[in-house]
């Protein structure tokens, strides 16, 4: 009884094992972020990416999601999956986004979809970035629409054939202060629902 | 009740180390995967190669930016160490080595505007006993495991910047040193 006992016991460890960790890695289901989390107003990210003092949870997320990601010093990354009303982002509804002066020599924003891709279109919107925040003249204080159809006027990210999706903001050489301190020092960019399509 | 103790005794002790041994071994097979994936369609050892103007029909792996020019070069230190030249440029730029394991273990800038830039980035990337005495000036990068990963990243957010950064890519070396 007791070998039974023992045999069924380790069949299952390991079964609910393995799948613990792929699970926690993001293979299977969202994955698990453990320890290392920086909140600014929903915009989320880990200072541990890319480096060796990861916690092996973080490197295993980091792998499946965010695979040759530079370490803080030369960029951080935050993301961002809900609008300021905690409701999911989907390509169904439309947004402005908005935000000030990054504490970094360089910023991006950029939509993927729910498998961390590039969402398939021809749009060719698929960010905004500080040198076009320039050349309109928005350096200081920028926004954009991110919509499945063009906006009749102003800056866009396409999100046609997103379904869900997240921003990500990435922030090139980042200040110091940004560095110790990012929940204060980051200005979150707000991301405002303006409308959705009705479901048929 | 002694038999559902040593079955809870089991599924405990098995579950913690199929979990971590799992989890560990994550990073390394994904990054396996990736330069399999790369070496499949066409990118040699020890070579620098520019990647197409990333877009949704060319992803190669998660979250690319669509802002940057990539150059990649896949590493196989098994004999011996790698040199890498790379030339600066006139906005945000990155050289930066990964290891089998995915950690960034180098990172230097190429931002040409920057201090301390200099004009072509030499490093030298060997395993931790491997000799490097003949790597000069160069900065050293040491990683476990023969098996790396090197990146240039170039904010190249038009056209014009993508090509301006492909003409840089005849002065960039990847090679055995």
């Amino acid at each position: 009884m007791k070998w039974i006992a023992l045999i069924v016991g380790c069949i299952f460890g390991v079964a609910a094992g393995t799948a613990s960790a792929l699970a926690a890695a993001g293979i299977l289901g969202p994955g698990v972020r453990l320890g290392g989390v920086v909140n600014a107003d929903g915009w989320q990210s880990d200072w541990t990416v890319g480096s060796p003092s990861a916690n092996p949870w973080t490197r295993a997320y980091i792998a499946r999601r965010g695979l040759l990601a530079l370490t803080k010093e030369e960029a951080v990354y935050f993301t961002r999956a809900k609008d300021d009303s905690g409701r999911q982002l989907t390509e169904n509804c439309t947004y402005r986004v908005s935000g000030k002066a990054m504490p970094a020599l360089w910023w991006s924003v950029t939509l993927y979809d729910a498998t961390n891709y590039l969402p398939e279109n021809t749009d060719q919107a698929l960010s905004y970035d500080l040198t076009k925040a320039t050349e309109a003249g928005q350096a200081e204080n920028w926004s954009f629409i991110t919509s499945a159809e063009p906006p009749s006027e102003g800056n866009w990210i396409s999100s046609r054939s997103a379904g869900n999706f997240d921003l990500t903001l990435r922030l090139y050489k980042p200040d110091a202060a940004l560095i110790d301190n990012p929940e204060s020092v980051l200005p979150p960019p707000s991301i405002e629902r303006l409308s959705c399509r009705s479901q048929s | 009740m002694r038999g559902f103790l040593v079955g809870l005794g089991a599924f405990v002790v098995t579950f913690a180390l199929a979990h971590f041994v799992v989890l560990n071994a994550v990073p390394g097979k994904i990054m396996s995967k990736v330069r399999e994936r790369m070496m499949a369609n066409g990118l040699p050892m020890q070579h620098w190669q520019m990647t197409p103007r990333v877009s949704p029909e060319n992803q190669r792996v998660v979250r690319p930016a669509p802002d940057l020019a990539y150059a990649i070069c896949v590493i196989d230190l098994t004999d011996g160490p790698v040199e890498l030249d790379v030339p600066s440029w006139n906005a945000y730029g990155s050289l930066s080595v990964f290891s089998a394991r995915t950690d960034n273990v180098y990172a230097g800038s190429l931002d040409a505007r920057a201090a301390g830039t200099p004009e072509i980035r030499r490093v030298v990337v060997a395993t931790s006993k491997q000799d490097v005495s003949a790597a000069g000036d160069a900065e050293i990068v040491r990683v476990e495991q023969p098996e790396a990963l090197a990146l240039i990243r170039r904010l190249a957010p038009t056209q014009e910047a993508y090509d301006a950064a492909a003409a840089l890519m005849p002065e960039s070396l990847c090679k055995p040193l």
